[in-house]
């Protein structure tokens, strides 16, 4: 087999500002084979998502491109303008992560897919129609001829990257250049969504390019892997070889960065990623590696191939030695806890379209007759997908939302309550939400964000003092507590409305996601350190997340919401070994497992 | 990596040179302003210090004189320095026409917070009690109020002040609504904060650039309106003379040319309401992305 795209010491610089561009890729090799899947695997400004825009020359303005991309005997580089859009959809066709923006919604997606084809095809507008059709059958929506005049919004999330999907293929690439399409979307849906980009490839025999920040999704799919690290290979080769045994120190703090069911410890990968103005000589992990010795750091080490794989460092792990992330604990029923929390009977309207023709009663209920509780000290996981409720549950916890029922704390409803006293109440519980950006004020510094509680509460002295106190308990030098949240990266931001949350002295925290739009290793240092905070504090936690790999890493029971209803609760452990509805058996089996690869042979490549 | 804006790199002009004069607009923008709207200000409190005539001072020997050296910029009908009358016009003028401005800013941001913390009915109150005040056109009720008051400087600023908050009111409302649900301010509310304070403390800081410029644009609106009144006979009143009473008075003898008493006040007019849309322009390219 021949290879569909070769870059060849491809490297990249954007301009930053008025300053000089500034190097975001550097020397980049690797090929792509005709029906493989390449996933460039690597987190935030490693660069990844620059390679592939540069495949297609969708680079902001006066970026530097350097080195060759080969599409077949066509190096991309060189081609000018109109050559370049000749190539983009009938050689290489990309699709992105978000597929609403990239979906006109003021049109039918048939038109849209048929827009796609007449790009390359002079077809008539039957023949179009004809062949729209049959790529939406391709992509497996069903129904696909009563949809076709459908609009992008009457189409779930899962549907629209499929629609995406099929205007990507609808000229016949021959390379297809994915963009973390599975980022965002519900478990269940983000797997199927590689198992039908997995079969395509195999079916249309074209090349998949996989840029993903998660290496969990690409577990199954992926022929051959390529990790980059700020702006560099780390390491690259067969999949299967790769996933038995990272050899890159990187690789392996990644691999045992993300959450599996069952995981024991999430690997922490200590420090910050270089900035682009600052790197190192050598090896770019050279300050965060646990492995790293003095000469490491004087040039980029030469690739050493062995057992399958190729990884850039002087001192790569043994391929035979067995990663850490395979280490797993039992997870022994807790003793019993007085209870903290306690829900009766509570329900949730939506409230959002209530008006004079659509009374109250008439509409769905966000959440119906859930009832629980939580002990001192325990950690809750809720899991469902999008629209289950789950976050709706956390918002009436934490008396944000008007609803029905009764929730009690220390035996204390808050129904019952009025003015101070609920107030008061309200404070004790606490909350981290999902988009770090979003949880504090941008023109508020750090430092007094942190103090707020202070200066809510009736003890405001030594403010300065205890804001650095918590810093540093979150694991945060105290001179960040100067800077605007502007000047933070997101797992710094969300370290800050943790220590936040702390300020108040709450007993319980909502956790809404808290993870969730964060890299695998920024999300397993925040895991680990929610988890310390909860050991040291005595803390209980109610963590709302899609991610059952994630919820299971950290709860102690975990409920399962669907539609609104709690369709099964139980002891993490006892879930996981014995689950009795059917939707927690494929949120389970969506989730990352831990697998022995060194005692199995290394798994084919499976398709659902 | 979703900050990327997906632009094709070739076949578009060099980028820098685009972006310095853009920066430089922006700069000259705001610079030119501030300088013409400091220089007018500080000409309206510091000049009669400066240039110690006597504005009221009648002397027929020497009325209607084109500018010359013992009147720089001529005299009038009566005989009365032109510059020491639009020096103290400028004083008599801003001195009502900011605190109107700073008296109609308060008065729409504290509407507009009302509107968008209060509960439910007070914001549908409040909203189409703002929607009856925009549906009136404003310079005919100042109009129609003026002539049914003693106008005096405290009169005057109570009316200025009363015509041009609503727009500011309903910006502040539909701010402080898109504001009131963000993470930062549910955080906020969780510890127990009123919604004083989170107006005080979160609210208005996310909305400070919106703010300072549309407080730019309301001193241009009341330095308007007023000139306006004047110029009716509804605004500052005789002896004392304003702007738009001078350009009144100008007007009456246009048959006799006399345009050192047309121009000046006219053009004095024509800058402060040039300082404040370029201030405010300058300001809202410069922070007003920042939110």
């Amino acid at each position: 087999m021949s290879a569909v795209l070769r870059l060849e010491n491809l490297s990249v610089a954007l301009p930053r500002g008025s300053r000089k561009p500034v190097p975001v890729l550097d020397e980049l090799n690797l090929f792509v084979k005709a029906g493989e899947m390449l996933a460039l695997v690597g987190e935030s400004g490693s660069g990844k998502t620059i390679a592939a825009l540069s495949v297609m020359r969708l680079l902001p303005k006066g970026a530097k491109i350097s080195g060759q991309a080969w599409l077949g005997e066509t190096d991309l580089t060189a081609l000018d303008e109109p050559a370049m859009r000749r190539i983009r959809g009938l050689g290489a066709a990309m699709v992105f992560q978000n597929p609403l923006a990239a979906l006109n919604p003021s049109r039918t997606v048939a038109s849209q897919i048929q827009e796609a084809y007449r790009v390359h095809n002079s077809a008539s507008p039957r023949a179009a129609r004809a062949r729209a059709l049959e790529l939406l059958g391709e992509v497996g929506i069903p129904n696909a001829a009563a949809r076709l005049d459908d609009y992008p919004h009457q189409f779930s999330g899962g549907m629209r990257q499929r629609v995406m999907i099929a205007m990507a293929l609808s000229c016949g690439p021959k390379l297809l250049i994915a963009d973390e399409p599975t980022t965002g979307l519900d478990p269940l849906i983000a797997r199927q969504i590689m198992a039908l980009i997995g079969r395509l490839r195999r079916e249309l025999n074209m090349g998949v390019l996989f840029v993903t920040h998660d290496l969990s999704v690409v577990e199954e799919h992926a022929d051959s892997i390529h990790v980059l690290y700020a702006g560099r290979s780390v390491e690259w080769g067969g999949g299967a070889e790769f996933f038995a045994h990272p050899r890159h120190p990187y690789s392996e703090a990644l691999l045992g960065s993300v959450a599996r069911i069952g995981q024991a410890r999430l690997q922490n990968i200590p420090g910050n990623l270089p900035e682009p103005e600052s790197r190192p000589p050598g090896c770019r992990f050279f300050s965060r590696c646990g492995y790293s010795q003095p000469e490491c750091n004087i040039s980029y080490p030469p690739p050493d191939p062995q057992g399958g794989t190729t990884a850039a460092c002087l001192y790569p792990l043994p391929a035979t030695s067995r990663p850490i992330y395979f280490e797993t604990l039992e997870k022994p029923p807790g003793p019993p806890r007085e209870p903290q929390l306690e829900i009766r009977d509570l329900s949730v309207r939506y409230t959002g379209n209530a008006g004079l023709f659509s009374p109250a009663a008439s509409l769905p209920k966000a959440l119906a007759d859930i009832a629980l509780t939580l002990g001192r000290g325990e950690c809750l996981g809720v899991v469902g997908e999008s629209g289950s409720g789950k976050s709706t549950l956390g918002r009436a916890v934490l008396q944000m939302i008007p609803y029905q029922g009764h929730i009690l704390l220390d035996g204390q409803d808050f129904a019952a309550l009025r003015g101070q006293s609920r107030r008061a109440q309200r404070r004790r519980i606490q909350v981290v939400f999902q988009d770090p950006r979003e949880s504090l004020n941008p023109r508020i510094r750090v430092a007094d964000a942190i103090a707020e509680p202070f200066r809510l509460s009736a003890d405001k002295s030594n403010q300065r003092e205890r804001v650095n106190t918590l810093l540093d308990r979150v694991g945060l030098n105290p001179e960040i507590g100067q800077r605007l949240p502007g000047g933070v990266s997101g797992g710094q931001a969300q370290r800050i409305a943790i220590a936040r949350a702390l300020a108040a002295g709450p007993e319980l925290i909502v956790l809404d996601e808290p993870t969730s739009s964060l890299d695998v290793s920024t999300q397993a240092m925040l895991l680990n350190l929610l988890k310390d905070l909860a050991v040291e504090t005595g803390l209980s936690y109610i963590l709302i997340s899609h991610d059952f790999a994630v919820v299971s890493y950290m709860a102690d029971r975990i409920a399962v919401l669907n539609a609104g209803k709690i369709v099964e609760i139980n002891d993490t452990a006892a879930l996981i070994a014995s689950p009795e509805h059917e939707y927690t058996r494929a949120l389970i089996g969506a989730a990352p497992q831990l697998r022995d690869r060194l005692s199995a042979p290394p798994a084919g490549v499976k398709t659902l | 990596m979703s900050e990327i804006s997906l632009q094709s790199s070739a076949g578009m002009p060099a980028a820098p040179l685009g972006r310095l004069l853009g920066w430089l607009g922006v700069r000259a923008t705001l610079v030119t302003g501030l300088a013409i709207g400091l220089a007018i200000i500080f000409l309206g409190f510091a000049g009669p210090s400066l240039y110690p005539v006597d504005p009221y001072a009648i002397n027929p020997a020497h009325a209607l004189q084109g500018p010359s050296t013992s009147f720089p910029l001529g005299t009038d009908e009566l005989g009365r320095d032109e510059l020491a009358l639009l020096l103290s016009g400028g004083f008599a003028t801003l001195v009502v026409a900011l605190p109107a401005a700073i008296l109609a800013f308060l008065t729409g941001l504290a509407y507009g917070l009302a509107a968008g913390l209060g509960p439910g009915w007070l914001d549908r109150l409040l909203m189409r009690l703002l929607d009856a005040i925009l549906a009136l056109p404003s310079l005919i009720i100042l109009i129609f109020f003026a002539s049914l008051v003693t106008l005096n400087n405290t009169s005057l600023i109570l009316l200025l002040g009363f015509i041009s908050w609503p727009s500011l009111a309903r910006l502040v409302r539909n701010e402080t609504l898109a504001q009131r649900g963000r993470d930062f301010v549910l955080a906020t509310e969780q510890l127990g904060a009123s919604r004083f304070y989170i107006a005080r403390v979160h609210l208005l800081r996310v909305m400070a650039p919106i703010l300072v410029v549309n407080g730019t644009f309301m001193v241009g609106d009341s330095i308007f309106a007023l000139s306006a009144l004047s110029f009716l006979g509804l605004g500052v009143q005789p002896p004392q003379v304003s702007w738009g009473s001078l350009l009144e008075s100008g007007l009456d003898i246009i048959a006799l040319d006399p345009w050192w008493l047309i121009l000046p006040p006219g053009l004095l007019v024509f800058g402060a309401l040039i300082a404040a849309s370029l201030t405010g322009q300058g300001l809202l390219a410069r922070y007003g992305g920042t939110r």
